[in-house]
C-alpha cells in the first residue's frame, strides 16, 4: 500500500545553512501561515515552487485588529493552530504574554545580524526569539499635488503649518479637509512615536505605562483642536468611504507608513500622476523626526509540530531577494532585513507617484525614527478602548485628551487584573 | 425446548401479569432507546459547554512580572462575578438591551398581530403574496441586512438622509440619540414577518364556528378580532414574546455591523458584544462569566416572563 518516495532535497538559496527540510522519514512536511498583508500569497507561491520538501500552505485572514488577531489566539487555544502567523510588533508582547508563541531562538539566533537591530529588539525578549522581523512602518505625508497647487497651499513642514493649511483648505472649499484625525492606537502611538514620547516601558521586572505621557497629550490636545474647529473629519482611513471623499476631492492627504502606497494605488488608479510624499509635518523646525506606523513579524504559534521548518520559510520570506522584492511591490512593505534595504525595488521613481521616488522620503524617516519604543502586554486591549474613545471624540462626545486619560486608566487595570506587575 | 433462540421469546405467549410488567420494561427501554440519540447530542453539544463555561468562570488566568513568562490559572471564586456586576460597562450593555426590548418587542409584536389579523380578515386579497412579502427579511441572512442596513443609515452614503437633507432637515440615524431607534427600526424590520407567520398559523387554526358565530351574533370584523381572534391566539403571542425576550438579550448583528460606521456603538455595546470583546482581548474567564450571567439573566427573564402569563390564566 505504502510507497516511500524518496525525495532529493533541494537546498534553499537563503543564507540559513541547514536546509534539511524534510521530516525525519523523509515526507515532505506541510506547514500552515496565516496572513492578512495582501501579496504575501505571491512570495509563499515562489517558496512552493523552489522547495518541494516544505510545502507552505498559505490563508487569508482578517487584518489583526478587526479581528485576525483573536482568530489566532482562540485557534491557540483550541489547539488546532497554524504554525505560523504574521502578528504586528505592536501585538507581538501580547502574544508572548498569552503563551501564544514558540521560541524560536535556536533556529533564528544565526539570522539576527541580517535584520536592522531594533526590529530585532521587537521580536525578542531577553535570550528568546518569538519571531522573524518582515518589515517596518517608516511614515510620512501622502498629498494630492493637484489640489494642493490648486488652494495654494505646499506640503506642510511642521505641525503649526499643517494645521494652517488644514484652515486655508476648509475655508476656500466648507466640503473639503486637508485630513482625517488620528483613529487608532497605532495611529495615535505612532506620532506620539514621533514626538519622543513612550507608552510603555520595563525596569525591574515591571511595567511602566505611561499613556498619557505629555507627548500623547500633546498629540492629542493638537487634533482635538483641529477637530474643535471642525477643520477635519474623523473617520477611518484607507477603507472605502475614505477612498470616495479622497476621489471627490473632500480630502487631500493623510499622514501614514510606507505601506498606504500600494493601497492608494491600487484603489484609486484614476489619480495616477496626482499624488506625492514629503516627510511628516515636524514639531519643532528643521528636524527630521520620523513615526512608525506597523511593521510585522512572522511568529511561530504555540503547538506547531515543524517549528524548525517554519522559522527556515519565515526567514526565507524575510531576506530571500525574490521574496523580498515581490513583497515591496505588491505589498508596499519596507523591508527588515538590512539586504533588503538595498534592493533596487526601494529605489526607484514611481510612475503613480508623479515620478518621484518616494523611497527616498520612507529611507531618510526609517533612518530617523527613535529606536527606544517598547509595546505594552496588553495591546489588543489598548487597540480596543482607543478606538473606541477616538470614534467617540471624533462624533464630538469627549474628547481626545480624555479618550488618552482613560485608556491609561483602563490599560492599568487590565494589567493589573491579570497578575502583572505595573509601578515605576 | 432444550435451546432457545431469541425469537422465541416473541413467538411465545406469556401470562397475562408477566405481559404487563415486560411491556412496562419495555416502553422504558424503548424510551430510553428513541432519546438516547437527543440525549447524546444535547450532552455533547450543550450541557457540556455550558459546564465548561460555568467551570471556567470560576478561574482565573495569573501571570507575574512582565507576564512574559508562563502563566497559571488559579481558583477565583467567585471573583470574575464580582468584577463583572462592577463593570460599568458591561452593566450599562444589559440597561440598553433591556430598554430596546422594552420599547421593541410590544412594537414588533403588536406590528406583527395587525398584519396576521389582516391577512387572516375576510376581504384579504393576494393573501400569498401579502404573506411573502411581509416573510421576506426574514429569509435574508442576518448580516447581509445589517450590512444593507448599515449603507443606508451612514450619513455619507444614506439616501435617507440626502431626501431629509432636501427638505432642510439633518438627520443622523447613527448619532448618539437615534442609533438605538435605528436598531430596533432594523430588528423590526427583520423579525416582523417572522413572528406575524407564527401568529397567523395560530389564527388559521381556530374553529370556523367560533368566528362565524360571533359574526352572527352582531360582531363587526374588529370586534371579532378583538374578542375571539386574539385570545385565541394568546399561546401563540406568548411564544412569540419569549422568542423576542431571548432574541433581544443576545443581540448582536445590528450593533456588530454598525459599529463600523457608527462612532457610538462601542465594542461592549450588547452584553454579548463585550463578551466577545473579553475573549478577543484573551480574557476567557471572564468572558465565560459574563457568558454565564447572561445566559442566567435571559432564563429568569423568559421564564420569568411565562410565569407571569401562567398566573394571569391558563397557558394552553
Amino acid at each position: 500500500m505504502l510507497t516511500v518516495a524518496s525525495l532529493v532535497t533541494l537546498s534553499a538559496c537563503s543564507g540559513s545553512g541547514d536546509s534539511g527540510g524534510s521530516s525525519s522519514d523523509g515526507k515532505p512536511v506541510t506547514v500552515e501561515f496565516w496572513g492578512s498583508a495582501v501579496g504575501l500569497d505571491k512570495s509563499v507561491a515562489l517558496w512552493n515552487k523552489s522547495h518541494p520538501d516544505i510545502k507552505v500552505k498559505y490563508s487569508q485572514i482578517p487584518p489583526g485588529s478587526i479581528g485576525g488577531y483573536a482568530k489566532m489566539q482562540n485557534a491557540v487555544k483550541a489547539g488546532n493552530a497554524p504554525c505560523l502567523g504574521q502578528v504586528g510588533y505592536d501585538t507581538l508582547s501580547n502574544f508572548i504574554a498569552t503563551g501564544a508563541l514558540e521560541d524560536i531562538s535556536q533556529y533564528a539566533d544565526s539570522s539576527k545580524g541580517n535584520f536592522v537591530p531594533w526590529t530585532w529588539q521587537m521580536t525578542s525578549v531577553g535570550d528568546q526569539v518569538f519571531g522573524i522581523p518582515v518589515d517596518t512602518g517608516p511614515m510620512a505625508l501622502y498629498y494630492r499635488t493637484d489640489l494642493f497647487k490648486k488652494y495654494k497651499i505646499s506640503p506642510p513642514k511642521t505641525w503649526d503649518d499643517f494645521a494652517a493649511a488644514a484652515e486655508k483648505v476648509h475655508t476656500a472649499n466648507p466640503s473639503a479637509y486637508l485630513t482625517t484625525t488620528p483613529q487608532d492606537a497605532y495611529d495615535i502611538g505612532a506620532l506620539t512615536w514621533q514626538a519622543g514620547g513612550k507608552w510603555f516601558g520595563t525596569a525591574n521586572d515591571r511595567w511602566q505605562v505611561t499613556i498619557d505621557n505629555p507627548q500623547t497629550k500633546k498629540v492629542g490636545q493638537y487634533w482635538q483642536g483641529l477637530l474643535d474647529k471642525k477643520l477635519v473629519t474623523s473617520e477611518p482611513m484607507l477603507d472605502t468611504a475614505w477612498f470616495k471623499e479622497v476621489q471627490d476631492g473632500q480630502l487631500l492627504s493623510l499622514v501614514s507608513a510606507v505601506w498606504a502606497a500600494p493601497l492608494i494605488s491600487k484603489n484609486l488608479p484614476e489619480l495616477s500622476g496626482k499624488w506625492a510624499v514629503a516627510p511628516m509635518p515636524q514639531w519643532t523646525a528643521g528636524q527630521q523626526a520620523a513615526g512608525n506606523r506597523g511593521g510585522s513579524a512572522t511568529v511561530v504559534l504555540k503547538g506547531c509540530e515543524h517549528p524548525k521548518q517554519a522559522t527556515e520559510f519565515a526567514t526565507w520570506l524575510s531576506t530571500n531577494t525574490d521574496s523580498v522584492t515581490s513583497l515591496i511591490k505588491n505589498t508596499g512593505i519596507y523591508p527588515a532585513a538590512t539586504s533588503g534595504q538595498n534592493l533596487p525595488a526601494v529605489d526607484q521613481p514611481s510612475a503613480y507617484f508623479g515620478g518621484q521616488n518616494i523611497y527616498d522620503v520612507f529611507k531618510t524617516a526609517a533612518a530617523n525614527t527613535s529606536t527606544g519604543w517598547v509595546w505594552g502586554p496588553t495591546m489588543s486591549q489598548v487597540q480596543s478602548d482607543m478606538k473606541d474613545g477616538l470614534k467617540k471624540a471624533g462624533a464630538g462626545q469627549g474628547t481626545i485628551p480624555n479618550a488618552v486619560t482613560s485608556v491609561q486608566d483602563s490599560t492599568v487595570a487590565a494589567m493589573k487584573s491579570q497578575g502583572l506587575s505595573v509601578g515605576n | 425446548m432444550a435451546t432457545r433462540t431469541p425469537g422465541d421469546a416473541l413467538a411465545r405467549p406469556v401470562a397475562g401479569s408477566t405481559a404487563k410488567h415486560t411491556s412496562g420494561r419495555g416502553h422504558t427501554r424503548s424510551a430510553v432507546l428513541l432519546l438516547a440519540p437527543f440525549g447524546l447530542l444535547f450532552t455533547a453539544m450543550m450541557l457540556a459547554p455550558i459546564g465548561y463555561a460555568v467551570y471556567q468562570s470560576f478561574f482565573k488566568t495569573n501571570r507575574s512580572g512582565l507576564g512574559l513568562g508562563p502563566s497559571t490559572t488559579v481558583f477565583a471564586g467567585i471573583d470574575n462575578y464580582v468584577t463583572a456586576l462592577h463593570d460599568s460597562r458591561f452593566m450599562s450593555s444589559f440597561l440598553r438591551v433591556f430598554t430596546l426590548g422594552i420599547v421593541q418587542v410590544p412594537v414588533m409584536l403588536g406590528l406583527a398581530l395587525l398584519l396576521a389579523l389582516l391577512l387572516d380578515s375576510r376581504g384579504a386579497a393576494f393573501k400569498k403574496v401579502f404573506r411573502q412579502i411581509y416573510f421576506l427579511p426574514y429569509a435574508l441572512p442576518g448580516v447581509i441586512a445589517a450590512i444593507m442596513w448599515s449603507f443606508l443609515y451612514a450619513p455619507s452614503v444614506s439616501p435617507f438622509t440626502a431626501a431629509l437633507r432636501h427638505v432642510g432637515l439633518e438627520v443622523n440615524f447613527l448619532s448618539d440619540d437615534l442609533v438605538l431607534a435605528s436598531i430596533g427600526n432594523m430588528m423590526t424590520w427583520a423579525w416582523t414577518g417572522f413572528n406575524m407567520l407564527i401568529i397567523y398559523s395560530a389564527l388559521q387554526a381556530i374553529p370556523g364556528e367560533l368566528t362565524e358565530a360571533a359574526v352572527m351574533d352582531g360582531c363587526s370584523g374588529w370586534r371579532v378580532a378583538w374578542h375571539v381572534k386574539i385570545p385565541a391566539v394568546r399561546p401563540a403571542l406568548i411564544l412569540t414574546t419569549v422568542f423576542s425576550i431571548i432574541g433581544t438579550a443576545q443581540l448582536f448583528n445590528e450593533p456588530a455591523v454598525l459599529s463600523q460606521v457608527a462612532p457610538t456603538v462601542s465594542p461592549t455595546y450588547t452584553p454579548i458584544l463585550a463578551t466577545q470583546q473579553s475573549a478577543d482581548i484573551n480574557n476567557y474567564n471572564y468572558a465565560a462569566t459574563q457568558s454565564v450571567i447572561l445566559a442566567l439573566l435571559t432564563f429568569v427573564l423568559s421564564f420569568g416572563f411565562l410565569k407571569f402569563t401562567q398566573r394571569k390564566g391558563t397557558f394552553a
